[in-house]
């Protein structure tokens, strides 16, 4: 006769993905990979919506280019190209020590990668608000 | 000079409706390690309370736990060093196998892959409990493998670094999305398994055998195992390792 035993929930058992409490940086990256990649396939949908604006001419589009000079929206773009730094920075890690290469120094890589990765996000800052 | 700790356990026998804590004052001696205070906790509190110990120094891995949401083996922690001198001190099972009672987690679906590296493990019993070990872990039963090496010393091989603790299955985030995943400690074992091994037909099947969606793929980079893992066995260098292992082979086959 088999035991009874006990389980969480599916559900609750993935979200533990999320929790990063007294996790090392390792996992601190993995989470951040995942958030920035589900934020990236969004946008990547919201583009193509945005996009099938030009279909409806000049009065569908311009409007949206108003709304995207504003500062709010700009602000939104720097979180985009933070979203793309962070991921793709981090990919490279990824990528490397999935190959079996510098899998001791994940942890230096991951702190160099992010370096290069806010540096990255501060120039653009400063070019998305300085000309808009 | 003694500590009085207070001890907030996870209690869980079959047939409750849910888990709920109980919370112990335990008093232990200021170099007692955490073990001997869960110890004090079922003597003189509650002998219903069910946990895992034999060795008690960090050879056979039973114990491990998770103490304040971080996975420890007990017997080696001391509690003037887990316990921050005030507050409860939370005691857990382990994260990513099913429970049985209170501590005590179903391991069998884990030992099942540690056999199919074909090592030596240790707790053989644990490995064929009539528990829902397939059908709670998901694992399929994996038949276990001879591994020979060149001194035909094959029945005393062990992966030595490896206590068989079950720390870093509890700390992969990908083992709590998945029980398909073969896990940081299998596939430590079949890397081993792997470098031991003087036959390469023998070499090439256990690279087959986690070639795939829920073998060494299946990693998500998080190297909690590796962070988490008591003694020096870096299973996350161990699937990147078989990982190129792999690359190579599927190069070969392809171009020859």
């Amino acid at each position: 006769m088999a035991t009874q035993v006990y389980r969480k929930s599916k559900l609750r058992r993935a979200l533990i993905w999320g929790d990063v409490r007294k996790r090392r940086l390792g996992m601190l990256a993995y989470v951040l990979n995942r958030i920035t990649g589900h934020g990236l396939v969004l946008y990547l949908y919201l583009h193509l919506v945005i996009l099938s604006m030009l279909a409806g001419g000049p009065s569908s589009w311009d409007p949206f280019i108003a709304l995207a000079k504003s500062p709010a929206f700009l602000v939104l773009d720097v979180i985009l190209i933070a979203g793309w730094l962070i991921h793709g920075l981090n990919g490279l890690r990824v990528t490397l020590t999935g190959l079996g290469i510098g899998v001791r120094s994940q942890k230096a890589m991951f702190v160099g990668l992010m370096t290069i990765a806010v540096i990255g996000i501060a120039a653009m800052a400063l070019a998305v608000f300085s000309k808009g | 000079m003694t500590l009085e700790i207070p001890l907030k356990i996870f209690r869980y026998k079959a047939g409750d409706a849910a888990p709920h804590y109980d919370t112990f004052k335990v008093q232990v001696a200021e170099t007692a390690n955490l073990l001997d205070a869960i110890e004090v906790a079922w003597a003189e509190h509650d002998r219903t309370l069910t946990f895992r110990h034999a060795c008690h120094h960090a050879s056979c891995g039973s114990c491990a736990v998770r103490v304040n949401g971080v996975e420890r083996l007990p017997c080696i922690a001391p509690v003037a060093q887990v316990w921050p001198g005030q507050g409860e001190l939370l005691i857990e099972p382990l994260r990513n196998f099913p429970i049985i009672s209170d501590l005590v987690v179903d391991v069998a679906g884990f030992f099942q892959r540690m056999l199919a590296s074909g090592l030596v493990i240790t707790r053989t019993a644990e490995t064929t409990l009539p528990l829902n070990a397939d059908a709670a872990s998901g694992a399929d039963v994996l038949k276990p493998q001879a591994v020979v090496v060149a001194d035909g010393l094959s029945r005393y091989n062990r992966f030595e670094d490896c206590i068989e603790c079950g720390i870093c299955i509890s700390a992969c985030p990908t083992m709590a999305a998945t029980d398909k995943f073969f896990g940081p400690a299998g596939l430590a074992a079949i890397y081993r398994a792997r470098l031991e091994s003087a036959d390469k037909a023998q070499a090439t099947r256990l690279l087959e055998l986690v070639d795939g969606e829920h073998g060494v793929w299946r990693c998500h980079s998080a190297n909690e195992c590796t962070e988490s893992c008591p003694q020096n066995v870096d299973p996350a260098g161990a699937i990147m390792a078989l990982r190129r292992d792999l690359l190579a082979y599927r190069f070969k086959k392809l171009f020859g």
